[in-house]
């Protein structure tokens, strides 16, 4: 439980790193963001592989199955095997055909992305009700019109794959301008990833996860239960960013669940890839995101077992599909 | 027995982000100390001729040349600003009267003439001498100018400039033993220069994949063998260390060695492959071995042996159960140096609160010591420091979580002659002596 937690830290702290790189003078350094994207694999991989998938389900209260006695800190000591692919019932998992499915999702012009992955990292602050959902309202815009249109919800397996493209939707694709040479520069696909954001049938996203989410979040069936979109409060998330360190209560890692979803998913897609590529300041060159590279390197690790996904809770989703 | 010998720099505590030194080398006969700073600048100490009445100090380093090695700059295509930070500075072996030197940011390499001018002609017949033109009717007698002694001046000019050959950072550059050529190396790639030719440079080593979402390493550093000419090795952010040999095909993808140990499972944490990516490698003088310097340990490699290193010193291992925090705080990235000293027994590096830490291959003993301006009375021995990991503090010791983060030193050099050491802390530089008796 308390791994579980510290997993979560350090990856909306990595998240933090990664976003604060992209307006560093000088450009975006490779190696340093590789290292993060590979901090943010490990404590993803130990976030997943930690037996009590029905953990946030279940309520603050209790811990169905509570993880390996950590000793100390739980970034220095492990439980020995944490690195190996987690056992398969514990897994969230992407079928392998979805992740061409999310493709990467360039950035639409640096600021309201940035803003909600401040929103992310800084959302396990317990505070984040308000900035949680309206956060996910933000990007739960077009994906809930997506929603909407969509058939009854599928497998849970299909849910994100829809996110990241429903959020592109509104984006200026870059088909044109620099950024079509900055993304062209990096990756031959980028024109392609940006493709016009898919039917809206294809989605039974939000009526799969919304009935996951916690009820801090207010949230009950079908995506007009979702937490109704808001304002994104730019401002409130970048506040906070400070105040993360410490405040990992369980009903601040619930409600900070739903928001992160929506966040997360909208800002990652299936990898950093767009994130460095098309960050305002700089970094257009070919420092491209690597954090596909430890997921396209882990394809055996992902298995679908959609009953088991079904169950998961909207955040190790998410973090399974980044 | 180590004593303050100067410390250069400003006093103030008010650090100007310009002034922070990132790099510190002696050139091959230490008469020379070059640092490079944030803003761009190179200064250049030059040591004083030893005074035989004072036999007990060697010279002091005083100031000899500062100038503007880089400017920054910005790539209109990419949007990007590129650094005036001096990354790297590496010194030319004397050939005539001038001083050469490379010194790099992170996408240009420049090599500057170093030179001294001491005389000057006067007595021209048609220039008055603060260069008026005289009329020439004026002049009735003709006169032959002489040299004259004038103070001395020290120039410095850009003889070449390497540029646009490097896509990502430039992190080392390295001459080789040919004397002709050298070594440029970024996170990606390592290009080979001559020194001569400006326009363009041969790509040896290419570690980019196709797809960059399959990356998962980078070069983090690269050296050329002080005696083989073909030989190099380069360092990366997983720890390994691969040396290749240009004889073996034009690209050196392929490594001749692969230097790696198999890491220890009991010691696995979330930032273990940070901690393992080495930030410097560097050659013995005697090119037998080479030495990597990890977060935590220095390693030392006999060429001969690729499965594991001869021996490892802990440099500060006593932060291996801070690794969150100081992930959190950005120093798990600092990227140490380390140095070797002339005859290669004993090797150094640098470590937080200010301290650096030699350890002497001979006797396996280590000691720790403070680059700080309290010592700073010359010949003032420095007194062992000691860091207490556990409760329990003895007087003296100072305890892990009292320790300045904020104050590093990741640059050092040794003198590669004698026992005079040059530390960088983040805006001073400190030299010390060993205490001749």
């Amino acid at each position: 439980m308390e791994f579980k937690l510290e997993a979560h830290r350090i990856v909306s702290i990595s998240l933090g790193k990664i976003y604060n790189s992209r307006v560093q003078r000088g450009g975006i350094k490779l190696h340093k963001n590789l290292l993060v994207s590979l901090v943010l694999r490990s404590a993803r991989q130990v976030y997943l592989s930690d037996p009590c998938p029905g953990l946030y389900l279940a309520g603050p209260a209790g811990t169905p199955a509570p993880p390996p006695q950590q000793p100390g800190e739980p970034a220095a000591g492990p439980p020995a095997g944490w690195g190996e692919p987690p056992p398969p019932a514990a897994r969230a998992a992407w079928p392998e055909p979805e992740r061409p499915a999310v493709p990467d999702a360039p950035w639409v012009g640096g600021a309201e992305p940035t803003a909600t992955v401040t929103g992310a990292a800084d959302a396990p602050q317990g505070r984040a009700a308000d900035a949680a959902e309206a956060a996910w309202g933000r990007v739960e815009g077009p994906r809930e019109a997506a929603a909407r249109g969509a058939g009854s919800p599928a497998g849970g397996s299909d849910a994100f794959p829809e996110a990241p493209q429903a959020a592109r939707r509104p984006c200026a694709c870059p088909s044109g301008g620099e950024d079509r040479r900055g993304a062209a520069a990096a990756s031959p696909g980028a024109d392609r990833r940006c493709a016009p954001p898919p039917s809206a049938d294809e989605s039974p996203a939000p009526p799969a996860v919304c009935p996951r989410k916690r009820g801090a979040a207010g949230v009950g069936g079908g995506p007009a239960g979702c937490p109704a979109p808001g304002s994104t409060p730019l401002k409130k998330p970048r506040r906070n960013l400070e105040e993360q360190p410490g405040r990992e209560e369980d009903d601040g890692a619930e409600e900070m669940e739903t928001g992160n979803v929506a966040n997360l998913i909208s800002i990652f897609g299936s990898s950093f890839s767009g994130l460095l590529r098309k960050s305002s300041g700089g970094g257009r060159e070919e420092e491209e995101g690597e954090e596909s590279g430890p997921e396209a390197a882990e394809p055996g690790q992902i298995c679908c077992d959609k009953p088991v996904l079904r169950d998961m809770n909207p955040w190790s989703t998410a973090i399974v599909a980044f | 027995m180590w004593c303050f010998s100067q410390v250069k720099g400003a006093v103030d505590d008010d650090v100007a982000e310009a002034d922070i030194i990132s790099t510190v080398e002696f050139n091959h006969s230490g008469e020379l100390l070059a640092t490079g700073d944030k803003g761009g600048r190179v200064v250049i100490f030059q040591q004083e001729q030893e005074n035989k009445i004072q036999s007990h100090s060697r010279g002091e380093y005083n100031v000899y040349s500062t100038f503007q090695s880089h400017e920054p700059e910005f790539d209109y295509l990419k949007s990007l600003e590129i650094e005036e930070k001096i990354n790297k500075i590496r010194w030319l072996p004397q050939k005539n009267a001038a001083q050469f030197l490379l010194s790099t940011n992170d996408k240009t390499i420049k090599l500057w003439k170093i030179s001294e001018r001491d005389k000057r002609p006067e007595g021209y017949n048609l220039k008055e001498e603060d260069g008026r033109y005289r009329d020439p009717t004026t002049v009735t007698t003709l006169r032959v100018p002489v040299f004259r002694p004038m103070d001395l001046m020290v120039e410095a000019s850009p003889r070449r400039i390497f540029a646009n050959a490097h896509t990502y950072h430039i992190n080392s550059i390295s001459i080789n033993s040919d004397y002709e050529t050298y070594l440029s190396a970024d996170d990606l790639r390592i290009n080979l220069w001559h020194l001569e030719i400006t326009d363009r440079s041969f790509n040896i080593v290419d570690i980019k994949p196709a797809n960059m979402e399959e990356l998962t390493e980078v070069i983090t550093a690269a050296e050329f063998h002080p005696n083989s000419c073909n030989t190099f090795v380069y360092s990366s952010s997983k720890g390994t260390i691969r040396l290749c040999d240009m004889r073996a095909s034009a690209l050196c993808d392929r490594h001749s060695k692969l230097f790696e140990e198999p890491e220890d499972p009991s010691n696995r944490s979330f930032f273990s492959e940070i901690i393992s990516s080495i930030s410097d490698v560097k050659f013995s003088h005697s090119g037998r071995y080479m030495m990597t310097r990890d977060y935590l340990s220095v390693k030392i490699w006999d060429l001969n042996m690729e499965n594991r290193p001869v021996e490892t010193y802990q440099v500060h291992e006593y932060l291996r159960s801070k690794l969150c925090s100081l992930y959190e705080n950005d120093c798990i990235f600092d990227k140490f140096e380390c140095c070797w000293n002339g005859s290669d027994s004993v090797v150094m590096t640098g470590s937080y609160n200010n301290f650096f830490r030699m350890f002497d291959r001979n006797t396996k003993r280590d000691i720790t010591l403070e680059a700080s301006r309290e010592n700073n009375k010359p010949r003032t021995v420095l007194k062992p420091r000691k860091v207490c990991a556990s409760g329990k503090r003895k007087k003296d010791e100072i305890s892990v979580d009292s320790l300045d983060f904020n104050k590093k030193i990741l640059h050092t050099a040794w003198h590669p002659k004698e026992n005079i050491i040059a530390v960088a802390t983040t805006n001073n530089l400190y030299i010390f002596q060993d205490k001749v008796n």
